[in-house]
């Protein structure tokens, strides 16, 4: 049983009625993943929300945009590809994580926010800045708590463990380095403002309350209750 | 927009597999969703859980795709500019919500690509609803406001689920949900208390819509085959039937005192509070959805057009040095 289309893109491309079933895709189709993480409101931490795919991390960071603050209160955006981020095991939601990390004796030195004659040293010896998520609790999102300075992945979780393995819970941590994420810039801050003319798309601009009851008054005048 | 597109269900026949499980994992497995904790990607999870999963994600993914494009078609001829606006922005969610979901079901290991193949080569499900066509605008506007109502009856439910990614997914999708619900209420009342014409109108669209509304969450309970490991495993989350009697209890009531009248004569609240209703035909239900409906050929069309139109750009973003790698969370 068939019925003539109401698509119009149906009519204009002429397709075929029953086309031979196509090729599958090739594996990389859809571009590779990039993981996005956006700041809900000025001045708090950015939390994950979700991955994109993308044939580049501009254009991840573009539909990263589209797909994830299109709805949503947002005031900034990270985006990173997935194979930047190195991720520990995951623990219960009661514990933390890190306690099952092999602890080292190591001096915490929690990345600085400017950088002073010491730090542009340290960069010079092979250390870099890299970025710490924690997750809370299973089924919820990885939210940053801060950046620590190391020489590599695995000594920026040792680092990670000394500067924030007092916080409880830990169920899992997220290590990026720095440089790998690309960040909306503070000076662009206006594209995150929505427009007030698209109030159609809130449940908020629907009040059919009213126009209810009043049919429903009109209605029972027409028609005695018995 | 989601509902059971066949039976979620594990044949009584099929083998559950769970005898070739280790048994430890198996018990901690399990532990860990009996103390409510979720499930995350990187956990052992049994190979049942992982393929009932990966089914009923993607399942829901296409459906969201599908599910826009009847109502799609009405963009350009809705009346007027701000409903057209409203619309669009309707559709545009649905589609993010696909995107959402293929990337949940990806964490379990089934590419994007596999499941677009499988999409269009007609291998996997959508909600059965969508094989029937959006004649007239007061239709679009009970897909929107009823079939939408349905899937958040669903989406409600599997947001409690075991499956973190899916959860996550599931919290942005309810949120935009509610716009898509209060709009599409909005317009039946605005058809319902217009003009004499306007009330047959959305009359008529309520009595096409009504036998695949109510076929939307899936054979009745009577027919399902055992699905207590999939509620076990929270992956299931209520029985279809439950599902029913909800949607029922939320909605008849907003049809009835809009004076419409639902086409089904034994339809009523018993004394016990349980919904009546003519059983759907079940057998109808089956030849549509292996196929055999209105719009089944059209909706794979579509979703194949835009595949192959779309190849070309793909083919010259891509890197030659892009290497897959499945999404974390
Ligand atoms: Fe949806
Ligand atoms: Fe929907
Ligand atoms: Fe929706």
């Amino acid at each position: 049983m068939s019925l003539s289309s109401l698509d119009p893109r149906i009519a204009r491309l002429a397709l075929p009625d029953s086309p031979p079933p196509p090729p599958d895709k090739p594996e990389l189709d859809q571009f590779e993943t990039y993981e996005v993480f956006h700041q809900k409101k000025e001045g708090t931490a950015y939390a994950y929300v979700g991955p994109v795919h993308a044939p580049s991390l501009d254009v991840a960071f573009l539909f990263g945009k589209e797909q994830y603050s299109r709805r949503f209160a947002c005031t900034g955006l990270w985006v990173t590809p997935t194979s930047a981020v190195q991720v520990t095991a995951y623990g219960d939601d009661a514990g933390s994580i890190y306690d099952t990390l092999p602890g080292g004796q190591i001096e915490p030195t929690e990345a600085p926010l400017s950088e002073s004659a010491e730090e542009q040293a340290a960069y010079a010896a092979g250390e870099e800045d890299y970025d710490i998520f924690h997750l809370k609790k299973r089924g919820k999102a990885h939210a940053h708590v801060g950046k620590v300075r190391a020489s590599s992945p695995a000594m920026a979780l040792q680092q990670a463990k000394a500067v924030f393995g007092e916080q409880r819970p830990v169920v899992n941590v997220w290590v990026i380095r720095s440089a790998d994420i690309l960040r909306s810039d503070e000076d662009d801050r206006d594209i995150w403002s929505t427009t007030p003319e698209k109030k159609y798309r809130e449940a908020l601009a629907y009040k059919v309350q009213d126009k209810i009851e009043r049919f429903k008054a009109e209605n029972s005048e027409n028609t005695p209750q018995a | 927009m989601y509902g059971s597109a066949s039976t979620h269900d594990i044949p009584a026949s099929a083998a559950t597999g769970l005898e070739n499980e280790d048994p430890i994992l198996l018990a901690e497995f399990e532990a860990r969703i009996a103390r409510g904790e979720k499930i995350e990607p990187r956990d052992w999870m049994p190979a049942l859980y992982r393929k009932q999963l990966i089914r009923m994600i993607e399942q829901h993914a296409h459906s969201e795709i599908i599910g826009s494009l009847p109502e799609g078609t009405w963009i350009t001829r809705a009346p007027g500019f701000r409903r057209k606006m409203a619309q669009m922005a309707k559709v545009q969610d649905e589609v993010g919500h696909a995107q959402l979901l293929y990337s949940a079901a990806e964490t379990l290991g089934k590419t994007r690509e596999q499941m677009l193949s499988d999409l269009i080569n007609g291998k996997s499900k959508y909600s059965n609803v969508f094989n029937y066509p959006a004649l007239t605008w007061a239709d679009s506007n009970v897909i929107s406001w009823l079939i939408d109502a349905g899937a958040i009856v669903n989406q409600m439910a599997n947001a409690k689920g075991s499956y973190g990614p899916y959860c996550r997914a599931l919290e942005r999708i309810c949120a935009e949900e509610s716009f898509h619900l209060k709009y599409g209420h909005d317009a039946v009342v605005h058809l319902a208390t217009g003009t004499p014409t306007q009330r047959r109108m959305i009359q008529e669209a309520l009595n096409r819509w009504w036998p695949p509304i109510m076929t939307f969450f899936g054979p009745s309970d009577k027919m399902s085959v055992h699905t207590e490991i999939l509620m076990r495993w929270k992956v299931k989350m209520a029985s279809n039937d439950h599902c029913r009697q909800q949607f029922l209890d939320m909605y008849v009531p907003k049809i009835w005192e809009l004076g419409l009248t639902v086409p089904d004569a034994k339809l009523r609240k018993n004394e016990d509070g349980v919904w009546e209703f003519t059983e759907p035909d079940w057998e109808d239900f089956k030849r549509v959805i292996n196929g055999d409906g209105p719009c089944n050929a059209e909706r794979l069309a579509v979703r194949r057009a835009a595949e192959e139109n779309g190849a070309w750009v793909r083919r010259a973003l891509l890197s030659p040095k892009a290497k897959y790698v499945k999404p974390l969370a």
